[in-house]
């Protein structure tokens, strides 16, 4: 797994630019790939390089649904340590069980607001860092850590 | 000279570059290399500070600190200042590493402090890596205060962006269940890692919602009774006046509970519990939780008013309507009321049947004009004078023209438009005489056939001083069906301002021609609420088939 990587399936040209300035605002570490469809990104988790900590994941999407892609990850026993984000402006709370039961970790409303998008975002980064964080040992020597 | 010129030139650069950071963990990248490049440097340690002087993170440049290492750089920044200070490092687990250590710790209000180690070799020029540290330093406090100032704006640009976006969202929904999960969903985790919602009912705090940022996480907790009843016991209290107790905070795995009371229009409704792992500094100050839980307060309450209102207009409205039809052998009757979405008025739509003599039956189908007490009391009267006519054997003409006198007696400015569909069984069919006020035209459903439209026509009853009314009669065959409605049918529209009689009436009725007339009228009704994604006005269907035994 890279912890400093992570992966965002967002198939909308604004959600995809908002989260990219608001990722590299808060958290200019992090390397963050973007897939715009389910189809897109299921060969990237699957090609047997390390996989990110982190899959941020739109739900309403053409083709494959966010909630398709959280049951295909949930299938792969490899997959077994992303953490999977739902980020969703979807109000139906069946929505919201039906990812929950399908094993994503956090359904994270999306808020129209740029201020508060930044926000959601960062917390939700800070939040599944330190748990990452508390089970991954620090990283050795790095010019990052110069 | 040379040397001074390049370090002057080397801090200029830093000053410029530390302005255009966000996040503090971007510092240590800026500020070690520079100390590092001056010489007899061996390493540069950068340590951050929790409660207590521990070290939370560290960064270095050259050597790796181990943890024995770290530990004797905690210690030495113990006794550190900003003014740097040589230190020798005889006999220290650090001898190995250097000769000496010029160290200085800086402090920041509303951030972790920091302390510089430069790890030096014999005979390195300390007096002037002392002046760099220092000049670094104040580089480093300045960055970090604009950091925590920076930050402390953006924490006030979310809060008031959520206000008002939770706002929106809250008073967007009349829907007390719908608005309990806007809630906490709007808060996770823009302000809090978790929030629950307790209503009072009967005395008692009950969840009604609950979000996490991890929800795997709450919803194992919560399926502990002792938490769950520790969150009760939480959620009581401060309902109470009370407020957290020592162990609340563990028993939610949590660093902070703070719960704030649900308090709207001098009542306190229930209870929201915020659950923060964050750091202090990242905690909402209690004033904006108490003005976030006051905002959702007001809109619970608001659902729960809203709903208990429409109730009392749904049961109010169903007192307008007979309670049962009569039985009458050859006639299959059925009829619905549907009262339109988000409507807190008791309306005029009416409907009756009744038997008269000769075997006859008569149909009654009326709406009037307007909404509340008023329109409310004018609906019973106009259906009693009807029915109560039409059941002594008065034509509908005549019928109608009593209502009109009372109308126009009362000096009422609302009208009512009307339809009577008299029903005789014969031989041949149902005769139907239909009689109308400016009523819509009733259908026809023929077995095996298409729907066809009846007539309409007339004049709404109060208008005119000697009322106008349409006739026309049409003959029910076995199986053919009647169906009359009032306008909130027809009248439905998408979103492009079509009308569900011009668009989808037809196909409708096409679809259900061969539906018992019980399930006829509510797919109807449902039928217009779809067309139109909401139903605004209320809707009122009698569907009459001949030939059928009633059950």
């Amino acid at each position: 797994m890279n912890d400093d990587l992570i992966f965002v399936v967002e198939d909308t040209d604004e959600d995809v630019e908002a989260i990219d300035r608001a990722i590299s605002r808060s958290h200019p570490d992090v390397q963050v790939e973007f897939f715009r469809s389910g189809t897109e990104v299921q060969p990237r988790l699957a090609d047997g390089t390390p996989h990110p900590r982190l899959l941020l994941l739109d739900l309403n999407m053409p083709g494959e649904s966010g909630l398709d892609v959280v049951r295909w990850i949930r299938a792969r026993r490899d997959l077994d340590g992303l953490t999977v984000v739902v980020f969703t402006s979807s109000e139906d709370q069946a929505e919201a069980d039906a990812c929950y039961a399908a094993g994503a970790d956090s359904y994270i409303y999306k808020p129209l607001n740029f201020a508060l998008f930044q926000s959601v975002l960062a917390q939700t980064l800070n939040y599944w860092g330190k748990v990452a964080r508390t089970v991954v040992p620090p990283p050795g020597d790095s010019s990052a850590h110069t | 000279m040379e040397a001074a010129v390049e370090w002057a030139a080397r801090l200029h650069h830093l000053w410029r570059s530390v302005t255009s950071i966000t996040v503090r963990d971007e510092l240590a990248a800026l500020v070690l290399p520079p100390l590092q490049a001056l010489p007899g440097v061996v390493a540069v340690w950068g340590l951050r500070h929790g409660p207590g002087l521990t070290v939370i993170e560290h960064r270095w440049s050259g050597h790796e600190p181990d943890p024995a290492q770290i530990e004797v750089s905690r210690a030495l920044s113990a006794d550190a200042g900003e003014q740097p200070r040589v230190i020798p490092l005889d006999g220290t687990p650090l001898a190995g590493v250097a000769d000496q250590a010029v160290v200085s710790r800086f402090d920041v209000a509303g951030d972790p402090a920091g302390t510089f180690l430069v790890l030096t070799a014999p005979g390195a020029d300390t007096g002037r890596i002392t002046t760099c540290l220092a000049q670094v330093v104040e580089v480093t406090r300045e960055a970090v205060r604009a950091i925590v100032v920076r930050r402390g704006e953006q924490l006030q640009q979310t809060r008031d962006a959520l206000l008002a976006e939770a706002s929106l969202q809250m008073d967007a929904v009349l829907d007390t269940a719908q608005t309990m999960r806007r809630v906490p969903r709007m808060a996770v985790p823009a302000i809090a890692e978790g929030c629950l919602v307790y209503v009072v009912e009967d005395g008692k705090p009950v969840m009604r919602s609950a979000v996490h940022v991890d929800m795997r996480r709450l919803s194992a907790l919560l399926g502990d009774p002792a938490v769950a009843d520790r969150l009760i016991a939480l959620a009581d209290r401060t309902i109470r006046g009370g407020g957290t107790e020592p162990g609340d905070a563990e028993a939610l795995d949590a660093r902070i509970v703070e719960p704030q009371v649900l308090r709207t229009r001098g009542r306190v409704i229930g209870v929201l519990i915020f659950v923060f792992d964050r750091a202090d500094s990242q905690v909402p100050p209690a004033s904006f939780l108490r003005d976030l839980a006051s905002r959702a307060a007001l809109a619970i309450d608001n659902s729960t008013l809203y709903e208990e209102r429409r109730r009392e207009v749904v049961t109010m409205q169903q007192h307008l309507l007979p309670t049962r039809l009569p039985v009458i052998p050859g006639l299959r009757i059925a009829a619905s009321y549907t009262v339109g979405d988000q409507i807190l008025e008791v309306g005029g739509d009416f409907y009756d049947v009744v038997t008269a003599g000769n075997g006859a039956a008569a149909a009654v189908i009326g709406d009037v004009c307007g909404r509340g007490v008023d329109a409310a009391a004018l609906t019973g009267m106009a259906r009693h004078t009807l029915a109560a006519l039409l059941q002594e054997d008065a034509p509908p003409v005549r019928a109608m023209h009593r209502l009109n006198t009372r109308l126009r007696l009362d000096g009422s400015w609302r009208f009512v438009t009307a339809g009577v569909a008299l029903l005789r069984p014969g031989p041949d069919g149902v005769a139907v005489d239909w009689t109308s006020a400016g009523h819509p035209a009733p259908v026809v459903m023929r077995r095996g056939g298409p729907a066809e439209r009846g007539t309409g026509g007339g004049v709404p009853l109060g208008v005119l001083a000697e009322p106008r009314t349409g006739r026309s009669r049409v003959l029910l065959g076995p199986g053919d069906t009647l169906v009359i409605f009032t306008d909130g049918l027809t009248e439905s529209r998408d979103a492009d301002g079509c009308m569900f009689e011009e668009q989808a009436l037809g196909e409708t009725l096409e679809r259900l021609r061969d539906a018992p007339v019980e399930n006829l009228v509510d797919e109807l009704s449902r039928a217009s609420a779809a067309f139109g994604g909401t139903l605004p006005d209320d809707v009122a269907v009698l569907a009459i088939r001949a030939g059928e035994q009633p059950e």
